[in-house]
């Protein structure tokens, strides 16, 4: 009984965004408002430039601050960002990237962004490097591998599902970000969280709902397929 | 250095020169403007802003405001989701349950400050009862319970699918049972083990969501008010002011949060790390 309330209760907001965007019009809101798809994309775009690149800095990073005998000091490097709030270093971000040109662009927001989520992703990865990759890695040289080789064919593979868990991870940390992108985008980069406020001012609360409806659901299929790819891992070592 | 570590150290330099170095350029930047040293309008050297800063009731005001509701956020969905970890453990593991609390997770501050504005403002559905009942309003209220209804929205099912992966990790089910044997009674299990584990493994967790909720800005901006406001907003409210005699004061908000959110979290940190490193 409490684990039906419970699962009724974390489903009542995604019914109430589906109820309150009139999923019937959704078709003739479309066609209405092209901001809107022109916001999906840039959200989608964005946020898949700073998943891709956090995910391989955080990787190669990651291992870089687990292994070394300073790892503590590091690890506090690795959480400099989430010390700050993004608006508040966006705020003092925004004359430095007016400096170098970035302020205004997707470049810059994605720049900008990625701050956060590359020490995300250091801090995420720090669990997977352990004593037995290391171990792995000796074996593999032991036997003769190259450099290449061991990452190609030892390091890669039993990575592959915590960098697809990173990549969901840090495509969540994008996918939601508003205060750093609005000023860093200066109000020229329309995510898809920019455009639900722009709704939200208009008093326009169909259109609020089926844009929240669209940043939810890329957010709920990314937390699933994480869930997914944790308990398939957990079922191949086990 | 070993061929091996050069990728790694690559990856490292990398996060140094994206992330790190304009970080700390710009707060560089933030304290100079802060002193008049650097900006629009620069009066040279003083220590003006900040002592006007400082003597402000505006920044305390907000400060303390940001660390009530982060308290208030922290404290009511640890509560909430250590109970309902407890009392649904067996549901918790890999069953449709964990499943759909995955659900409010993917609500971005943004929708979650919409789905509690529409509820319970005063034309919303439930607001509407709120104030037919002659009870205060919900939203952009002093105590700021819309704000803190709206992060303990995805701040619940977080820490509940949290507790309930540190129960299995910390080997509750074992401990108890031990404890049981040991001839501890029900309170006694949940006091003195049960409670301690769970918080304890959640610990950094815990103060993690502390700091971003202190620093949230979407959320207050819809369900609060202007005055108290959280720091976030007031940060960058002084910052978009016409007034340029504002931005300085901005920065010296942003650098004294800054430096609150460091001591917290360099205390927290510090000593959950006492491994330390491992041969390189």
């Amino acid at each position: 009984m409490a684990a039906l309330g419970v699962g009724a209760a974390c489903l009542l907001p995604i019914l109430f965004l589906v109820i309150r965007s009139e999923p019937g019009r959704w078709a003739a809101f479309w066609r209405a408002d092209p901001g809107l798809t022109g916001s999906l994309a840039v959200s989608l775009a964005i946020s898949t430039m700073v998943a891709l690149m956090a995910t391989a800095v955080g990787w190669t990073a990651g291992r870089f601050v687990a292994y070394h005998r300073r790892r503590r000091a590091l690890l506090l490097l690795a959480y400099v960002p989430f010390v700050i709030s993004p608006v508040v270093a966006g705020v003092c971000l925004l004359y430095f990237y007016i400096r170098i040109g970035l302020s205004g662009g997707v470049t810059g927001v994605v720049a900008a962004q990625l701050l956060f989520a590359m020490g995300f992703a250091i801090v995420f990865f720090q669990g997977f490097w352990n004593e037995e990759k290391r171990a792995l890695e000796d074996l593999a040289r032991t036997l003769g591998s190259t450099p290449a080789q061991i990452y190609g064919r030892v390091l890669l593979p039993i990575s592959r599902p915590m960098l697809m868990l990173c990549f969901f991870q840090t495509f969540l940390v994008s996918w939601f970000q508003y205060g750093l992108t609005l000023l860093i985008g200066s109000g020229r980069v329309r995510t898809l969280p920019l455009k639900v406020y722009d709704y939200l001012g208009e008093a326009n609360v169909a259109y609020a709902a089926l844009g929240s409806c669209l940043l939810v659901a890329p957010a709920a299929a990314v937390l699933w397929g994480g869930r997914w790819l944790l308990a398939r891992g957990t079922r191949d070592v086990s | 250095m070993s061929w091996r570590d050069r990728p790694a150290l690559a990856g490292f330099a990398l996060y140094l020169a994206v992330a790190l170095l304009p970080l700390a350029a710009s707060l560089v930047y933030g304290g100079l403007y802060s002193l008049g040293i650097a900006g629009l309008l620069a009066p040279g050297a003083t220590l003006a802003y900040w002592s006007r800063t400082l003597s402000s009731p505006e920044l305390w005001s907000a400060l303390a405001y940001s660390v009530y509701i982060a308290a208030a956020v922290v404290g009511l969905a640890v509560a909430l989701a250590l109970t309902l970890a407890l009392l649904l453990r067996d549901r918790l593991g890999a069953g449709w349950l964990s499943g759909v609390l995955l659900l409010p997770m993917a609500l971005p501050g943004a929708v979650a400050g919409f789905v509690i504005f529409q509820t319970l403002t005063a034309a919303g559905v439930v607001g509407r009862w709120v104030a037919a009942a002659g009870l205060p309003a919900l939203t952009n209220d002093r105590p700021g319970l819309g704000i803190i209804l709206a992060h303990l929205l995805t701040a619940v099912p977080f820490f509940t699918l949290l507790f309930a992966q540190v129960a299995d990790s910390e080997r509750l089910t074992e401990f108890t049972a031990l404890a049981r044997t040991l001839g501890a009674g029900r309170v006694q299990r949940l006091r003195r083990v049960a409670l301690p584990l769970m918080l304890r493994g959640a610990s950094s967790s815990i103060w993690l969501v502390f700091v971003v909720v202190m620093g949230s800005y979407e959320i207050p901006l819809l369900l609060g008010r202007q005055t108290p406001e959280m720091i976030s907003v007031l940060a960058l409210r002084k910052y978009a002011m016409y007034d340029l005699t504002q931005k300085p004061e901005a920065f010296v908000v942003a650098i004294l949060y800054t430096l609150v959110t460091a001591g917290l979290v360099t205390l927290v940190m510090a000593p959950g790390d006492r491994k330390g490193g491992r041969a390189a």
